[in-house]
């Protein structure tokens, strides 16, 4: 405890440009954090409704996808793909990277990290949005049928409002998983706010004085705790009104970390 | 197709023994966690306030932390501090320590999800709180949570890599790039290690369903 809190051990906070060396990298993170979620959502709602597709064939060989990559280590997939992603699409990335992303998110290796977060996370969200849209009364489903509706008037005014919903508490679950999941590409060398730590605790690096290693990587745990957080308020504010607006209950999608919300929907 | 099949015959026994380790990590873990996440659930149900809140805080803590950062304060961070702690106890101590938040947080909801009638009917046939708590409400807590569990539990095989790719323990995941590096056969070390956490994940996922048949209370 001495130790925890003597203020030597503090003092690289304030030494040369420790601190804003780690926010930096720890906004790498989030920039990594955002684009996966928002590819992890389109590619997840997509692979949910191919999995609930009447094509019996689409729906088994989309389910067997999902399956595979959710029940996989996601850091088995990083490397994975780091090691196995052919070198050609290593530079269409670089090719196609926007000009906008930071240099760190520019580069090719960054690719098999973002491709294998989306992989994952995508395979978990489908999971996740179908359990919401078969939840939902299959009267609400006929009902739209007999009105005439088509299957994309179904899904975009009936279906998928009411389901998606239904899921959103859980879907910001997995989201906050996913901004800590973001850490593990450090393995494969993304400069992110690990490395970032790896080099601040490296001995004497700034300004001549030491930063420990314990003291920064609370520092840095601590950054996740408050930004997940705030994304959990979030989820238990939707998860509670939800609960007042439907009463309903969701089967608990297997495999996942956090099942606090369908358990809590079951009560 | 065959190749992983050459693969795996010619490296059994690295195989097998980071299976093993992955397997021992796994099971560290998890008694790590049903005790830690116990008593966590139970300072979190506490008559006191405070007692709440730092069951809460733990909670907070331990579930919006990253497991990365956890091994490597749990690791790196004590040895530099002076704590001659070992790369197993570490690890096994992190994933643990992670996935009690989690638990501890399934069996809070457990415990709700059982009545407060009930409660009143075991206190005014003269129970006391503790009798209560351990006759009455857990048993049919743990019940309720036997499916939320399961899916903590499988959670935490695919998190046991991360111990491997952080420290030196060697774990499946680990011996199959040590596998790979050395005949570049990236593919099939990987297809492998794929297949023994899948049998590990599967297996985990029909214990689930037999306890569940037998034990699960559905409400």
């Amino acid at each position: 405890m001495g130790y925890l809190f003597d203020p030597d051990n503090w003092e690289w906070l304030t030494t040369s440009n420790n601190t804003r060396f780690i926010l930096e990298g720890f906004l790498v993170n989030l920039q990594i954090a955002l684009i996966a979620m928002v590819f992890s959502l389109l590619v997840g709602l997509g692979l949910a409704l191919a999995r609930l597709s009447r094509n019996r064939l689409v729906s088994i060989v989309v389910g067997a996808w999902i399956d595979l990559w959710r029940n996989l280590p996601l850091i088995f997939v990083i490397l994975y793909l780091a090691l196995a992603l052919p070198a050609p699409w290593r530079e269409a990335y670089e090719d196609a990277a926007p000009g906008f992303l930071p240099d760190v998110l520019q580069e090719g290796r960054v690719f098999a990290g973002l491709l294998a977060l989306v992989l994952y996370n995508s395979a978990v969200l489908a999971e996740i949005m179908r359990a919401g849209i078969q939840s939902l009364d299959r009267g609400q489903d006929e009902a739209a049928v007999a009105l005439g509706l088509t299957y994309w008037q179904r899904m975009r005014i009936v279906i998928l409002p009411q389901g998606l919903r239904r899921m959103l508490p859980a879907t910001v679950s997995q989201l906050i998983t996913l901004n800590k999941d973001t850490t593990l590409v450090s393995i494969i060398a993304i400069q992110e706010v690990m490395r970032h730590g790896r080099i601040v605790t490296g001995q004497n690096f700034f300004g001549g004085v030491q930063a420990p290693i314990l003291q920064v990587f609370i520092f840095i745990g601590l950054l996740f705790v408050v930004t997940n957080l705030a994304l959990s308020r979030l989820s238990r504010r939707l998860e509670i009104r939800e609960q007042e607006r439907t009463g309903t209950t969701v089967q608990p999608v297997s495999g996942i970390e956090d099942q606090l919300v369908t358990v809590h929907a079951k009560r | 197709m065959s190749s992983w099949l050459e693969l795996l015959t010619d490296n059994f026994d690295a195989l097998a023994s980071g299976f093993w380790v992955t397997l021992r990590l796994v099971v560290g873990a998890f008694l790590v966690a049903a005790v830690v996440g116990t008593l966590v659930a139970a300072l979190r149900i506490a008559p006191s306030k405070w007692l709440q809140r730092l069951g809460g805080v733990y909670v907070e803590t331990f579930r919006n932390i990253p497991l990365l950062v956890l091994l490597i304060i749990a690791y790196s961070g004590l040895r530099r501090a002076g704590v001659p702690i070992g790369t197993w106890t570490a690890g096994i101590a992190a994933l643990g320590l992670y996935t009690a938040a989690y638990v501890a947080e399934v069996l809070r909801s457990g415990v709700f999800a059982v009545s407060r009638g009930q409660v009143e009917a075991a206190l005014s046939l003269g129970f006391d709180q503790r009798q209560t708590l351990r006759r009455i409400v857990l048993p049919q807590a743990v019940r309720t949570v036997i499916s939320p569990l399961g899916s903590i539990t499988i959670a935490m095989i695919k998190n046991s890599a991360i111990v491997g790719a952080a420290l030196a323990v060697n774990d499946l995941l680990k011996e199959a790039r040590i596998i790979a590096s050395r005949t570049f056969e990236t593919e099939a070390a990987f297809v492998c290690a794929a297949i023994g956490y899948l049998l590990l994940t599967i297996a985990a996922t029909i214990a689930v369903r037999l306890l569940e048949q037998r034990y699960a209370i559905r409400r």
